[in-house]
């Protein structure tokens, strides 16, 4: 269930995993994945199904109750280096500026100080955010919000992203946009990305693998490889015939499940 | 900053001014309601002071009830003899370095009980039973040990403040986004730098909300203070003036009281605004 390409160094790995917050049932079943270095991985599900959590785990924002995860050959105690986490809510803080809020991120790291300011402009050129530097978040919409989060996170040069839902709470438009915006990105660093989504068209149009789960208890239904060309135009993939089956197929999976229920 | 951000006010600005009043500007609405407020009070206070000038003046006994001209010419004496800034000084300044006290205090024990669950609840029920004793109740014991200086008017008013503030830090931290820690703790932040970052700009609000309220009351402190023991100051004078019963005295002391609390109170509201608008407008 948890092939990686032969060759691909470990990133992150998940062995067994257990969450059990103490109620009727469990938040994760016995949950086994692995993610490959320069890997974009998509975890597709309904809400609830634990997908969130499983990334709190890798993060050691949260521990299992049973089971192992380790990143990059080490046991998760507590937060481990070079994790970059970005949250569906944009996670700002509300009273600082744009700039402010993307140091956050290289005082974390430890930027040299001295080369911070140089560092800022390349983000928010980055990020397109260069007019709205000592704007605060209030003042801005939520697609922009979710690019000064990017741009905190790119600051921070984390060797693996942790992405729960982050562009879950943006218009169709926005959210496509800031897709390719994280494939270009991506596609010129290939670090790992963990990418937990409920929509479906998102995840094959941006991953290299997509794992399927079902909630209550959370546990992994199904793996595709998603074989689709790169680089993608994440507007242009979505017209292929491949991205539709590879949609239909999982679309498949998650709706059978509920049936049966 | 301004362009965007004025974009999207003047629409929804235009969209209002063709509801309301054609013609006028949010500003202009914004300074005619402003207008509208403080000729409002000065008609309100007029009419408040009229109808206690004229009911003494013809339905009650000015020696028991007071008498607005009598207290202004009363007031005014004071201003010329002296009298005033002898008195007033020690009551404010007792009930500023009280409240200054409580929040050197009140902030980091707030900070302490909501960051640590075990101190929190080993606290809690004392803290509690030392709240709803009637700190008023206190005051001869505070003379008793600081005497009949200054010292114990500000611990009264501390004692009565302190609480506001560690309630309101608490409140406030308990109320921060967890989202926003847990973004730092993601990237290794350290508590230090949480505490910085994160918990400290998130309490501001609430500590100028505690100071707000923390005013009035290290005034009534202070003068409480002074009412039962000491030599000076507008509880003193208030208390002086009743032994002697100089009522006129005793309602001049009142509404110089009440003048100052108004104004401690505009001074807070104008620095609040000044420091928050910018950062924490919502």
């Amino acid at each position: 269930m948890t092939t990686i390409d032969s060759g691909a160094t470990v990133a992150v790995s998940v062995q067994n995993v257990v969450m059990d917050y103490g109620g009727s049932t469990l938040a994760l079943a016995n949950i086994s994945l692995n993610l490959a270095e320069g890997e974009f991985l998509s975890i597709v599900g309904p809400s609830g199904c634990g997908k969130s959590t499983i990334l709190k785990l890798i993060s050691g924002l949260e521990r299992a109750s049973h089971g192992t995860v380790m990143v990059r050959g080490q046991r998760v105690e507590d937060t481990p280096p070079g994790i970059g986490f970005m949250f569906q809510r944009d996670a700002l803080l509300p009273w600082a500026t744009v700039s402010e809020n993307i140091a956050l991120g290289l005082e974390c790291a430890g930027y040299p100080v001295d080369r911070r300011p140089a560092r800022i402009q390349e983000l928010l050129h980055l990020t397109g955010l260069d007019r709205f530097a000592d704007f605060r978040p209030r003042a801005l919409s939520g697609g922009m919000r979710q690019r000064v989060a990017l741009g905190r996170i790119l600051a921070y040069a984390p060797e693996i992203y942790l992405m729960d839902e982050p562009f879950g709470a943006l218009d169709a438009q926005t959210k496509l946009s800031m897709g390719q915006e994280l494939l270009n990105i991506w596609s010129t660093s290939r670090k790992a990305i963990i990418f937990v989504t409920h929509d479906i068209e998102e995840a094959v149009s941006l991953s290299d693998r997509v794992i399927v789960m079902t909630g209550r208890p959370g546990r992994i239904k199904a793996e595709y490889r998603i074989d689709l060309e790169r680089p993608r135009d994440a507007r242009q993939v979505r017209k292929l015939a491949r991205f539709h089956e590879l949609v239909d197929a999982i679309w498949d999976d998650i709706t059978s499940e509920k049936v049966s229920h | 900053m301004t362009t965007v951000y004025s974009a999207v006010e003047s629409v929804v600005v235009l969209g209002e001014a063709k509801r309301r009043a054609p013609g006028a500007t949010h500003a202009e609405r914004q300074r005619r309601e402003r207008w509208r407020v403080r000729i409002g009070r000065i008609v309100f206070a007029f009419f408040l002071i009229a109808a206690w000038e004229l009911g003494s003046r013809y339905l009650f006994d000015p020696f028991w009830a007071g008498q607005p001209s009598l207290v202004v010419e009363r007031v005014i004496e004071m201003i010329r003899n002296g009298d005033l800034w002898w008195h007033l000084l020690p009551t404010v300044g007792q009930a500023l370095t009280g409240l200054m006290l409580s929040l050197v205090v009140g902030v980091p024990l707030g900070i302490l009980f909501a960051s640590n669950k075990t101190v929190e609840k080993v606290i809690e029920p004392f803290f509690l039973g030392l709240y709803s004793v009637p700190r008023v109740a206190l005051a001869p014991l505070f003379i008793l040990w600081f005497g009949i200086g200054p010292s114990s008017k500000v611990v009264m008013a501390f004692s009565l403040v302190v609480f506001i503030v560690i309630l309101n830090t608490y409140e406030g931290i308990r109320g921060v986004d967890r989202d926003l820690i847990d973004m730092l703790r993601a990237m290794r932040a350290s508590r230090l730098y949480i505490l910085r970052k994160v918990i400290l700009p998130g309490i501001v609000p609430w500590i100028f909300a505690s100071v707000r309220v923390g005013v009035g009351l290290a005034l009534v402190g202070s003068v409480v203070g002074e009412l039962l023991g000491s030599n000076r100051g507008l509880g003193w004078y208030i208390e002086n003036a009743a032994a002697r019963i100089d009522v006129i005295g005793v309602f001049s002391g009142l509404v110089v009281l009440m003048i100052v609390g108004m104004l401690l109170n505009e001074i807070v509201k104008a620095v609040e605004m000044r420091l928050l608008r910018e950062r924490y407008a919502p």
